[in-house]
């Protein structure tokens, strides 16, 4: 679940079970205390009433006590007033409700008795003497005694709560936004820093933090500073090398070459096998080179163009072929889908150039590198296929990575710089393309994948 | 013997191409930064330079672009090898051909030998005064002045011999192979794209026609055609 959902929840769980154990106490220790109390009040009121309404009897009888209960009846707080006699005759009044119950009550206690029901009015008995030696019940109903509902009892309540709970879960969404934006932020960031955007920095997002979070981001700030420059210098240092490595190899050239120049027929041959191995020198510079600024991204923000990239297969492995005829071997176009791809044309044509001649020597003497370009939906798949007996399945990854070197027969043949399938890699991830080898029919097949721009479907070989 | 200027800023380098150059029948100087090597190559004693593009005080584009302003002295780049960029750059300036560094001296040697005939002596006899008049567009190869519409093409010696062959081959097919080896003296080398960079950088100079047709077409795998209305 995400983390703003939890913490949501469980602020919102935990202010609804803060305001359960609230309105609970409330009931508990204020509403009950005031019950009890009203209850002794009640009783003592019964009591007040029947001592006076026995002494109004004595003084002014059934005339008095009329007047009295007439009066008392009046009362705001008090609903209805009774006196009967033991029998159940109303001498005033007809209270009803409940008679026989406070009644007994008090005839049982022989003192005031109270029924206090939860919403329900309270009722209440007294037996009192009259003057000629009568007993009777003094029966008094008061109002409703009202213990304001919080909720549920009016549009005002349901409003109230309705409010209670909306900022509720304003301020716990409030809450959770506060809490998991900067770890959203910081997750952000280290995507991409891992997919190379060095200079992703977390702090200055969270200006105004101060906190466990903030200490958090100026550290992973600190770590991204770090591998920046740690990268930044090692890729420097590629670069800076390779390149100074070249102003020895230029001076070396010329030098060879009045060697040449000076030198009887007998030396020839080991120059030139310097001057070939100082050529291949050469050649791997270059590709480190190329790696390196193709690593450092300098090509992901290139200016696409359309371009017709089954022309660029078809020039590549016409070059390709023309090379490889030499050593007794062929290139041939064996399909060709007419397809149009955004991209630059200089990485691309190097990256299929790299794959072909890759092939090119590695396929056995005698045989044909069948290259092919499929449009496949809406992409563009260009497969090139030697005959040079494949390598290990396990090896199949690490074709791509720079200087790797197989264990198998491919080793031997030397020549290569081992960057040629890295460069590819790189160039058709600049493409957002893919690029994969498998073993197919007793040789490798190197597939490259990209986005197709055109519909067209036209076969043709 | 013909005086070479290098302006490359590796004293020994230039020291040891002198040193070839001359057994090669060159008479090559050198200078070590841009500015020095702009004023010698403009003092009109050479026949031609070669040109670093890193060089201190004003890099190699610099100069060549100040050199254009007022000379046409034939100018090989020495380009870092893979940098495509530098290579375009150099020949969208004005760069007559380019060389990846490091080179190899023979093939220095052969590049020089080739913009010296190219800029010396007419291809061949039949040519000798040869003017082409076509579609706007007049080429003299007695006076190496190409004109579109009374307009001098600031054309390079190998722009010049490009879009001479194609206009005495207008409506027909020239082969890449044939451009390659009458215009920059050496065979069609598999992977070598520099043809299509000068007959690109000749197309952005002509422009296409009033009606928005190519000059220029390309035939895919075979060569390019200068087309006839």
């Amino acid at each position: 679940m995400k983390l703003f959902l939890k913490i949501f929840l469980w602020f919102l769980a935990a202010l609804a079970l803060m305001f359960f154990v609230i309105v609970f106490v409330t009931r508990v220790f204020q509403v009950q205390p005031t019950v009890s109390r009203w209850e002794r009040s009640a009783k003592n009121q019964l009591t007040f009433y029947k001592h006076a309404t026995e002494q109004i009897e004595a003084g002014t009888g059934d005339e008095g006590v009329n007047e009295f209960l007439t009066r008392l009846k009046a009362y705001g707080y008090i609903n209805d007033v009774a006196l009967y006699d033991d029998k159940g005759n109303a001498l005033f009044g007809t209270v009803v409700d409940h008679y026989s119950e406070a009644t007994a009550k008090a005839r049982e206690s022989g003192e005031a008795a109270v029924i206090d029901r939860e919403n329900e009015a309270t009722f209440g008995a007294v037996p009192l003497t009259l003057k000629n030696g009568r007993t009777g019940f003094l029966i008094i109903q008061w109002e409703q005694m009202r213990i304001p509902p919080l909720f549920f009892d009016s549009w005002v309540g349901m409003l109230r709560l309705a409010g209670l709970l909306i900022s509720a879960i304003l301020f716990c969404a409030l809450l959770a936004a506060y809490l998991t934006s900067p770890i959203r932020k910081l997750r952000r960031a280290a995507q991409r820093l891992a997919a190379g955007e060095l200079n992703t920095r977390v702090k200055p997002q969270l200006p105004r933090r101060r906190d466990e979070l903030a200490d958090l981001a100026r550290d992973f700030d600190e770590m991204a500073e770090r591998i920046e420059s740690l990268i930044t210098s090692q890729e420097r240092l590629t670069r800076d090398v390779s390149h100074e490595l070249r102003s020895p190899l230029a001076r070396m050239n010329v030098a060879l070459e009045l060697a040449k120049q000076r030198s009887g027929p007998e030396l020839q041959p080991l120059l030139s096998r310097i001057e070939g191995e100082s050529e291949r020198l050469n050649e791997m510079i270059s590709r480190i080179l190329t790696l390196s600024k193709l690593e450092s991204g300098a090509f992901d923000e290139f200016r696409g163009e359309s371009l017709d990239l089954t022309e660029v297969v078809r020039e590549v492995a016409a070059d390709a072929d023309f090379e490889a005829k030499a050593k007794g071997k062929a290139v041939d176009l064996v399909w060709s889908d007419e397809c149009t791809i955004v991209g630059n044309e200089n990485l691309l044509r190097s990256a299929i150039e790299n794959v072909v001649r890759n092939a090119v020597k590695y396929t056995d003497d005698g045989t044909t590198v069948r290259v092919s370009v499929i449009a496949d939906n809406g992409n563009a798949k260009i497969q090139i296929g030697d005959r040079g007996g494949g390598v290990p399945e396990s090896e199949l990854t690490n074709l791509f990575i720079p200087f790797y070197r197989l264990g198998a027969a491919r080793d031997r043949k030397s020549g290569g710089t081992g960057l040629g399938l890295a460069i590819a890699r790189r160039a058709v991830m600049a493409h957002k393309g893919q690029i994969s080898a498998r073993n197919v029919s007793g040789g490798l097949e190197v597939e490259i994948v990209l986005n197709r721009t055109n519909n067209g479907e036209t076969a043709g070989h | 013997m013909n005086k070479v200027l290098i302006i490359d800023d590796d004293e020994e380098l230039c020291e040891l191409v002198s040193e070839y150059l001359s057994v090669e029948g060159f008479d090559a100087d050198s200078v070590n930064d841009g500015e020095t090597g702009l004023a010698r190559a403009l003092s009109g004693d050479y026949e031609m330079a070669i040109l670093d593009v890193m060089l201190p005080k004003m890099d190699g584009f610099e100069v060549l672009r100040n050199l254009r302003k007022e000379s046409k002295l034939p100018v090989i780049m020495l380009t870092a090898r893979g940098d495509d960029m530098e290579r375009i750059v150099g020949l969208e300036i004005g760069a007559d051909d380019y060389l990846a560094k490091p080179f190899n001296p023979r093939e220095l040697a052969a590049r020089l030998r080739a913009i010296l005939r190219r800029t010396a002596e007419p291809t061949n006899s039949e040519q000798v005064g040869e003017v082409i008049e076509l579609d706007h567009v007049s080429i003299s190869s007695s006076s190496r002045l190409a004109t579109l519409d009374g307009d001098e093409l600031n054309l390079t010696s190998v722009e010049f011999e490009l879009l001479f062959e194609l206009l005495r081959n207008a409506g027909k097919v020239v082969r890449k192979e044939d451009l390659s080896e009458t215009v920059l003296d050496r065979k069609l080398s598999p992977f070598d794209r520099s043809l299509d960079m000068h007959i690109s950088n000749l197309r952005k100079k002509l422009g296409n026609r009033d009606d928005g047709s190519v000059r220029i077409k390309t035939i895919r795998s075979v060569g390019y055609i200068y087309t006839v209305v």
